[in-house]
């Protein structure tokens, strides 16, 4: 069943196997591209929007109680032909774009919460955008990447791990503050 | 505790790097201040934004590094360089259109907008009858000469219809006709003319009792009678009226049961109506007296409203009983069984034509 395959394949994904990643990416993309491209879009447009449903599949996968009721290809044409539909309507000209063959449930759903979701992902980016360096990279290494402080003081040159730790934690707070100012 | 310190310790919690006796305290201190608790769950949200955040960037420099070993399909319509300029005109000249086009029908828009408003506003109109020299007929002049009651010489400004509700000349028409009146004339349809004041008025309603001035006027007996229960949808209705020197026969039915705007106090009746029809009776086939034509919708044909008959009834009852004698409208009903052309005849007799002066 492909099904089965498609759900093997995403749970790799949730698992960060980069192979899985990749097999996912190269055989969805130029459908996607195809279908945007036909509809006013650009290859760039196209690899924003797919990259972004790329990004509902991932975070939907690493949920964890992801089950696919559609094919893999179903689900990420549909979130992608939404997406697309949605950023023409926004601007100038309207297009039709072709109905869907299959539409996927679980695509209108993934998506409406990826859209809720949004508007956090956009104030962190632009707080993060704002804040500058050394901050920026200090908490993307200990919060994202999770290297141990002790890393972090050698990188930057602190004394000691305290001191980073301390300067750490006065960037986290100019975060918080840029973060929940802008909301 | 300062801000710093604060966070330092809600992260230790969350994180896990609490001794034992250290989370006991901060627990305890966790249950007895409610903002702290706050706090921390917010905090909590935050380093999970942060993270979820981080993952997406990690993801997207990830699918960047496959990005270039996609297929892109080529584009759809591929642009050679020399036609590209012939192209691009054509391009300027198919916007240029476009935009005319564009234009000019926001502009048809704009100005069939403004129309269909002003259209809204004079939706309902009077059917009273601005009167003329012109559109007097021949017909009533050589009446005014065989006749001993000559009308006045001038013809008045205004016309509408109104029909008796006594024998003794009390009528009843729209207030709008005689508004403003200086003098009322009726005018029967074998061209005899009455001089008539306006002895009640409801605006509301938009009815007038007027009564002919000479007191010794008798007619025959009423044909009609009053009705007092409400028509129903779909009942078929004639009215008799003055647009013309003529009087004018009308058919058609109840076709809501409300009037202009959801009016309770009116029907609306789809039967041909003009100016000058204003006050004509409305009876239904056994010659029940149903309504009183009042007004139309100008944006469409064929839509008439007419204030009911129960209103009427509450405008008779507050007329001096001595004069107004509310038997005659309770007189038996001579109309029903009748054929229609005999119907008309007898309600012919009791319709008159109302001339305004002023």
């Amino acid at each position: 069943m492909h099904i089965e395959k498609d759900q093997e394949l995403l749970h790799r994904l949730a698992a960060n196997d980069d192979k899985a990643l990749e097999t996912i990416y190269l055989e969805h993309y130029p459908m996607v591209a195809r279908m945007i491209m036909q509809h006013n879009g650009s290859a760039d447009d196209a690899k924003d929007i797919f990259q972004e449903a790329m990004i509902v599949l991932y975070e939907k996968a690493k949920e964890g109680n992801f089950v696919l009721s559609s094919r893999l290809k179903t689900f990420l044409y549909s979130v992608c032909r939404r997406m697309w539909l949605k950023k023409l309507q926004s601007g100038p000209a309207s297009t039709a774009l072709p109905e869907d063959v299959e539409e996927s449930a679980d695509a209108a759903d993934a998506l409406e919460a990826h859209l809720e979701k949004d508007a956090q992902f956009r104030q962190m980016e632009a707080a993060m955008g704002k804040i500058g360096e050394p901050c920026k990279t200090i908490l993307e290494e200990y919060y994202i990447h999770r290297k141990s402080m002790q890393d972090i003081a050698e990188q930057f040159g602190y004394t000691n791990a305290e001191n980073a730790k301390n300067q750490k934690y006065k960037c986290l707070m100019r975060l918080k503050k840029l973060f929940f100012t802008n909301i | 505790m300062n801000d710093l310190h604060k966070i330092q310790e809600i992260e230790r919690y969350l994180d896990g790097e609490m001794t034992a006796p250290e989370k006991e305290a901060f627990e305890s201190l966790l249950r007895r201040d409610p903002a702290l608790q706050r706090e921390v769950s917010s905090h909590e949200a935050f380093l999970s934004q942060l993270r979820a955040h981080g993952s997406r960037q990690d993801f997207r420099s990830r699918m960047n590094a496959i990005h270039p070993k996609a297929i892109t399909p080529a584009q759809p319509a591929p642009t050679p360089v020399v036609p590209l300029t012939s192209r691009r005109r054509t391009w300027y000249s198919i916007a240029a259109a476009a935009s005319i086009a564009l234009i000019t029908s926001m502009a048809t828009m704009a100005i069939m907008q403004r129309s269909a408003k002003n259209s809204i506003t004079d939706k309902y109109e009077d059917v009273r009858r601005v009167l003329n020299n012109i559109q007097r007929s021949q017909n009533a002049i050589i009446r005014d000469i065989n006749s001993k009651n000559t009308g006045p010489a001038n013809p008045g400004t205004y016309g509408g219809t109104c029909f008796a509700i006594s024998r003794n000349g009390y009528m009843v028409t729209n207030y709008h006709v005689i508004a403003g009146a200086d003098s009322i004339y009726l005018q029967n349809n074998k061209g005899e003319a009455f001089k008539a004041v306006s002895v009640f008025e409801d605006v509301s309603s938009d009815l007038a009792v007027l009564r002919v001035a000479d007191s010794n006027f008798r007619s025959a007996p009423l044909p009609y009678t009053l009705k007092m229960q409400p028509s129903r949808l779909g009942q078929e209705v004639f009215s008799m009226g003055y647009p013309r020197d003529e009087i004018v026969f009308g058919m058609g039915y109840i076709s809501a049961q409300t009037g202009f705007n959801g009016d309770t106090l009116a029907y609306q009746v789809s039967i041909p109506v003009k100016p000058g029809n204003s006050g004509a009776p409305l009876l239904d086939m056994n010659g029940e007296l149903i309504g009183i034509i009042t007004g139309r919708q100008s944006t469409s044909e064929g839509i008439a409203f007419a204030v009911k008959s129960g209103h009427l009834k509450r405008l008779l009852e507050e007329l001096p009983k001595e004069k107004f004698n509310r038997k005659d409208l309770k007189q038996k009903n001579q109309l029903s069984g009748l054929p229609r052309v005999e119907q008309a005849r007898k309600v012919e007799e009791f319709v008159y034509m109302v001339k305004v002066y002023n």
